[in-house]
C-alpha cells in the first residue's frame, strides 16, 4: 500500500506540474530532496520539470508562507513588476497552520489574495529533529524511510523502527486543526478537526511555578542561544524591515552575548508575535540549540484565547486581537495572577 | 601524520585524564560535554567527568576562545563629573591560561586558517597566546564531515599542541609545542618511536582516507566575475532565510562589526560576530547596502569562503567541518555550492 | 551588584505618564501638595497607547526597579481609543512579563485622569511601596558581563 505521505507527493507533483505549465502560476513553493535524509530543501520550481523535484513527508518543518512575499518581489522584478492582483502569481503547498499564516498575512498586506494559489494539505504532524536524534541515542542517521505508522532510522548500521507520532513535534501533538482552513485546492483527504484534552499544559505547567522558579527557567532555557536569529528568520510573521535587534538609537537589545539582551530578544521577538502565531512550530524546530521559545509564544496564544476568544488566521475579516479593541474588553484588574481571575474572565472557549 | 612530531608518549586515559584534573584551578580547562539539553557543547571540564568524544562535533566551533562574543577592546566612563571620566581603560582580561580538551583536526585547523586575516590584530593574538589546544585526531567521519575536500584530514594536527591519538587499549600523547610539552610535563608514559607508533596505529587509524584534495588551487583560477554570475545562486537563495546559524557555527567565519554601548554612566566598546547574512552586514551610512538582497548575501557566504579567501591567503576559508550542513534549517549544502563552482568555466586570464 | 541592604536604597520608578490625564494629575498632586515618594520618575507620552513592550522593557534594562503606566480612563481618551488599544496590549504583556518571571509587583498599570491629584499620589506611594518590598530589581537589567570565567 502507498502511504499518505507519497501519495500526496505524486499529487503534488502532477498538480504543480499542471499549474507551471499552464501558466496559471510563475513559480512554485514546496519541497525537494535535501543531502540529508531528515532535512527536505525549500525550494522554488519555476517550471513543470522542476516540479517533478517536490516531495512531501514528515520533515517538512519549515514553514513555507515565509517565503511566499520574498519570491513574489522577485518574480516581479523577473517578469516586470504587475499591479497588486494581475501581478505574477505563487503557488504553495499549505497544512493547517501555514495556510492561517497565508490568511493574516493578507490581512496585513503583505500581499493580495489575488496572488496566490494554495494547495492544501492536511498535516499528519511533522517530526521534531531532536527527538529523532535521541531516538537513535545521537548516532548518525544515514537513512529514513517513512511509513504511515513507522519511520526506519537508519544508524549504526542497522535499521531502527520508532512509532512515527513518537518523534513528533509538541506543538502538532497538541495541534487542533491540522486541516488548511484557507486553499484554493485540495490534496489528499482532511482528518477534521482534533479534539485535544490539555492543549496548554505544557505552558499551565509553568505557571504553576513561582515567580523565582520560572525566571529560572527561563533563564535556563534561553542561556545557550547564540543569537543567530533563526527563529526570527524562520517566522513568517517576522518580516519588519527593520528589526528591532537592528535599531541603533534607541538601541532595544545589545548585538552580543549577554544574558539580558538574551531575554529581551526572545521576550520581544514572542510578543511581536502575539495574536498572530498559529503555533507552527518551526522557531522552534530550526534552533540548533535547542531552546523551546514556542512555549512564549504559546502563553500568549493561550492568554489571548482566554481573555478575548481569539484564534489568529482562521478567516480574512476578524481584525487581529492587538490591533483593535472592544469598549467591554476586560480591564486592568485582570493584568495579575490569572489563577484568581477565573470568575471575571470573559472566554468562551479554553480556560 | 606530521613527520616532525617531537614525542610520543603512551599512556592510558584515566592517566590523562588526571592531569587534566591536576590543573582545573590553574587554568580554565574546557572539553566537549553534553549540556542541559542533551546536545554536545563546550564545558567547564570537571574532575571525574569524562569528555564527550563519541557524538561528533560540538555544536559551537571554537572561535569563540580567540574572536569572542563580544570582544570588549575597551571601557569608558561618560560621567563629566566623575575623575577619569572619558579616559579609556583596559578591560579585565582572563588571568588564567584556557586549554581546548578535545579539539578535533578540522576545528584545530581554523584557528590556523583565521590566523591569516588576524596576522596583525592584538586581540586575537593575546588570546591565541594564551591558549592551549589538545587535539584529537578522528577515527571516523560524519556524513556531513569533508575535511579531505578542504585541504586538511581527520588526522590532521595543525593547530594543535598536543594530540591525543586513542586506540583501543589506550591513547598516545604527541606534543607538538612547548605549551604542549609543559602542560605534559607530569604525565608519566612510555616514550615511543615513530615506528613503534606507526605499527601501533596501522590498525586503528589504517583505513580512513588520507587522499587530501585542497580545491583551493582549482577556485583560485576560476575567473572571479564568472563565479560571481553563475546562474545556480538564485538556486540556493531561494531556500535560504538568510539566519545566522551557517555563519555563527562556523569556525572560519570572522566577521565583526564594532559598537559602542552606554549604561548608565559607562560605556564599552565591544567587537561582535556579524554575519553577512543579516541586513546590516555591509549598510552604508547612507542606508544603501551593496547586498541587500538575499542572493546577494548568500553569495557573499560562499564567494568569500571559496573565492576571496583563497585569492588573498591561500586555502579556502573552509575547514570541512560540516556544522553549516549539520544545522542549516533549510538544508542549504556547502558541498554541492563548492562543486557548482569548480563547474564554473573558464580560467582567468593572465592578463 | 546593587543591593536592598545597600544604605539609603530607594527604589527607581519609570513613570510613563499620558500628557492628557495622568501627567495632568500629577501636576494637580504638586500644586495641591499631596505629598508622594520622590523615587518616581516621569516620562511624559502623547498617550497610553504610545507605551509598548520595548519602551517598558527599555526601562528595566536600564536600572529601573519598578515601571508604572498611566493613562486615561477608558472612554476619555484624547485619541478616542488609544488607551483602549493599550489596556489589550498591557494585560498581556504583564502576564506575559510574568509568564518568564519578572515579580507581579514590578510593573503597573492605572487610570488616573487630570483632576485626580490625590488618587495620582496615592498610587506613587503604592507603586513606591510595593516595588520597595521586593528591592531592587535584578531580572531584565543589563550589566556587562566582563568576566569571562563566569561564562563557563
Amino acid at each position: 500500500m502507498v502511504s499518505v505521505n507519497k501519495r500526496i507527493t505524486e499529487e503534488l507533483r502532477a498538480e504543480a506540474g499542471r499549474l507551471l505549465e499552464s501558466g496559471e502560476i510563475a513559480a512554485f513553493l514546496g519541497y525537494c530532496r535535501g543531502s540529508l535524509p531528515y532535512a527536505p530543501r525549500p525550494f522554488v520550481a519555476r517550471t513543470a520539470k522542476d516540479a517533478e523535484r517536490l516531495i512531501w513527508n514528515s520533515f517538512c518543518v519549515i514553514n513555507l508562507a515565509n517565503y511566499i512575499p520574498g519570491l513574489l518581489q522577485e518574480l516581479d522584478s523577473e517578469h516586470g513588476a504587475g499591479d497588486e492582483i494581475s501581478g505574477p502569481k505563487v503557488g504553495v503547498v499549505a497544512t493547517g497552520c501555514w495556510s492561517r499564516n497565508i490568511v493574516i498575512q493578507i490581512q496585513e498586506q503583505r500581499f493580495t489574495r489575488e496572488r496566490v494559489l494554495i494547495i492544501g494539505v492536511s498535516s499528519r504532524g511533522m517530526v521534531d529533529r531532536k527527538r529523532l536524534h535521541s531516538a537513535v541515542d545521537g548516532m548518525e542517521i544515514t537513512g529514513i524511510e517513512e511509513e504511515d505508522h513507522i519511520i526506519t532510522l537508519m544508524a549504526g548500521g542497522e535499521g531502527i523502527e520508532v512509532p512515527r507520532w513518537n518523534l513528533i513535534r509538541d506543538n502538532c501533538r497538541t495541534c487542533t486543526r491540522p486541516d488548511p482552513v484557507f486553499f484554493d485546492e485540495m490534496i489528499g483527504e482532511p482528518q477534521g478537526e482534533r479534539s485535544i484534552a490539555e492543549p496548554f499544559s505544557q505552558v499551565e505547567e509553568i505557571e504553576s511555578l513561582t515567580p523565582d522558579e520560572r525566571w529560572e527557567w527561563f533563564q535556563q532555557e534561553i542561556s545557550s542561544c547564540i543569537r543567530c536569529y533563526a527563529c526570527r528568520n524562520a517566522c513568517p510573521l517576522c518580516y519588519c524591515s527593520t528589526c528591532f535587534v537592528d535599531d541603533s538609537r534607541p538601541q532595544w537589545v545589545g548585538k552580543s552575548l549577554n544574558a539580558t539582551d538574551t531575554a529581551l530578544f526572545h521576550i520581544l521577538r514572542a510578543f511581536h508575535c502575539a495574536g498572530r502565531c498559529t503555533d507552527c512550530g518551526t522557531c522552534e524546530s530550526v534552533c540548533p540549540m535547542g531552546i523551546k521559545m514556542r512555549l512564549l509564544t504559546k502563553k500568549l496564544q493561550k492568554d489571548l484565547l482566554e481573555l478575548y476568544d481569539f484564534e489568529p488566521g482562521l478567516d480574512l475579516e476578524t481584525p487581529l486581537p492587538l490591533s483593535t479593541y472592544r469598549q467591554d474588553d476586560p480591564d486592568l484588574d485582570i493584568v495579575s495572577e490569572p489563577a484568581e481571575q477565573d470568575g471575571v474572565r470573559p472566554s468562551r472557549k479554553g480556560g | 601524520m606530521d613527520p616532525d612530531a617531537r614525542k610520543l608518549l603512551k599512556t592510558d586515559w584515566s592517566h590523562l585524564l588526571s592531569i587534566l584534573e591536576e590543573r582545573t584551578d590553574e587554568m580554565l580547562i574546557l572539553a566537549p560535554s553534553l549540556n542541559e539539553k542533551g546536545l554536545v557543547d563546550w564545558a567547564r571540564f570537571r574532575a571525574g567527568e569524562r569528555p564527550v568524544l563519541e557524538r561528533g562535533l560540538p555544536l559551537n566551533s571554537v572561535k569563540r576562545f580567540c574572536f569572542p562574543q563580544p570582544e570588549e577592546l575597551f571601557l569608558f566612563s561618560c560621567r563629566p563629573a566623575e575623575p577619569g571620566a572619558f579616559r579609556l581603560q583596559e578591560p579585565a582580561r582572563l588571568e588564567k591560561n584556557t586549554v581546548l580538551f578535545g579539539v578535533r583536526p578540522c576545528d584545530a585547523r581554523s584557528i590556523e586558517l583565521n590566523r591569516l586575516p588576524y596576522e596583525h590584530d592584538p586581540y586575537f593574538n593575546s588570546r591565541l597566546e594564551s591558549l592551549m589546544v589538545i587535539g584529537i585526531p578522528c577515527r571516523e567521519t560524519c556524513s556531513t564531515c569533508f575535511c579531505t575536500w578542504t585541504g586538511g584530514g581527520p588526522q590532521g594536527t595543525d593547530g594543535m599542541d598536543a594530540a591525543v591519538w586513542e586506540y583501543d587499549e589506550g591513547v598516545v600523547v604527541q606534543l607538538l609545542s612547548e605549551k604542549g610539552e609543559k602542560f605534559f610535563s607530569s604525565l608519566s608514559a612510555t616514550l615511543l618511536s615513530r615506528e613503534e607508533f606507526e605499527s601501533l596505529f596501522a590498525s586503528s587509524f589504517g583505513n580512513l582516507s588520507e587522499d587530501v584534495q585542497n580545491p583551493a588551487d582549482l577556485m583560485k583560477q576560476k575567473p572571479l566575475l564568472s563565479c560571481y554570475d553563475a546562474p545556480f545562486w538564485q538556486r540556493v537563495a531561494d531556500s535560504c532565510i538568510n539566519c545566522g546559524v551557517c555563519t555563527f557555527l562556523c569556525p572560519t567565519c570572522y566577521c565583526f562589526d564594532i559598537q559602542d554601548e552606554r549604561l548608565g554612566g559607562q560605556g564599552r566598546r565591544i567587537r561582535y560576530w556579524d554575519s553577512c547574512m543579516f541586513p546590516l552586514f555591509t549598510q552604508h551610512a547612507s542606508g544603501h547596502n551593496p547586498r541587500g538582497r538575499k542572493v546577494q548575501r548568500v553569495r557573499n557566504r560562499f564567494m568569500h569562503k571559496l573565492k576571496y579567501f583563497p585569492d588573498r591567503f591561500g586555502p579556502l576559508s573552509c575547514v570541512g567541518c560540516g556544522r553549516c550542513i549539520r544545522e542549516c534549517p533549510v538544508n542549504i549544502d556547502i558541498r554541492e555550492v563548492l562543486r557548482d563552482l569548480l563547474q564554473v568555466p573558464g580560467e582567468e586570464s593572465d592578463s | 551588584m546593587r543591593d536592598r541592604s545597600q544604605e539609603g536604597w530607594e527604589p527607581k520608578i519609570v513613570a510613563f505618564l499620558c500628557r492628557w490625564c495622568s501627567y495632568a494629575g500629577a501636576d494637580l498632586a504638586g500644586v495641591s501638595r499631596y505629598q508622594y515618594p520622590p523615587s518616581i520618575r516621569i516620562v511624559r507620552v502623547p498617550c497610553s497607547g504610545r507605551v509598548n513592550a520595548q519602551l517598558i522593557l527599555d526601562a528595566f534594562k536600564a536600572g529601573a526597579d519598578g515601571v508604572w503606566v498611566s493613562g486615561c480612563h477608558p472612554g476619555d481618551c484624547h485619541y478616542i481609543s488609544g488607551n483602549l488599544y493599550a489596556r489589550r496590549r498591557f494585560v498581556l504583556l504583564k502576564r506575559f512579563l510574568e509568564f518568564v518571571g519578572l515579580e507581579p509587583d514590578r510593573l503597573h498599570f492605572s487610570w488616573i485622569s487630570a483632576s485626580e491629584g490625590e488618587g495620582f499620589a496615592e498610587k506613587a506611594t503604592e507603586v513606591t511601596e510595593k516595588v520597595r518590598a521586593l528591592g531592587p530589581c535584578k531580572r531584565l537589567h543589563k550589566e556587562f558581563d566582563s568576566n569571562q570565567e563566569n561564562i563557563w
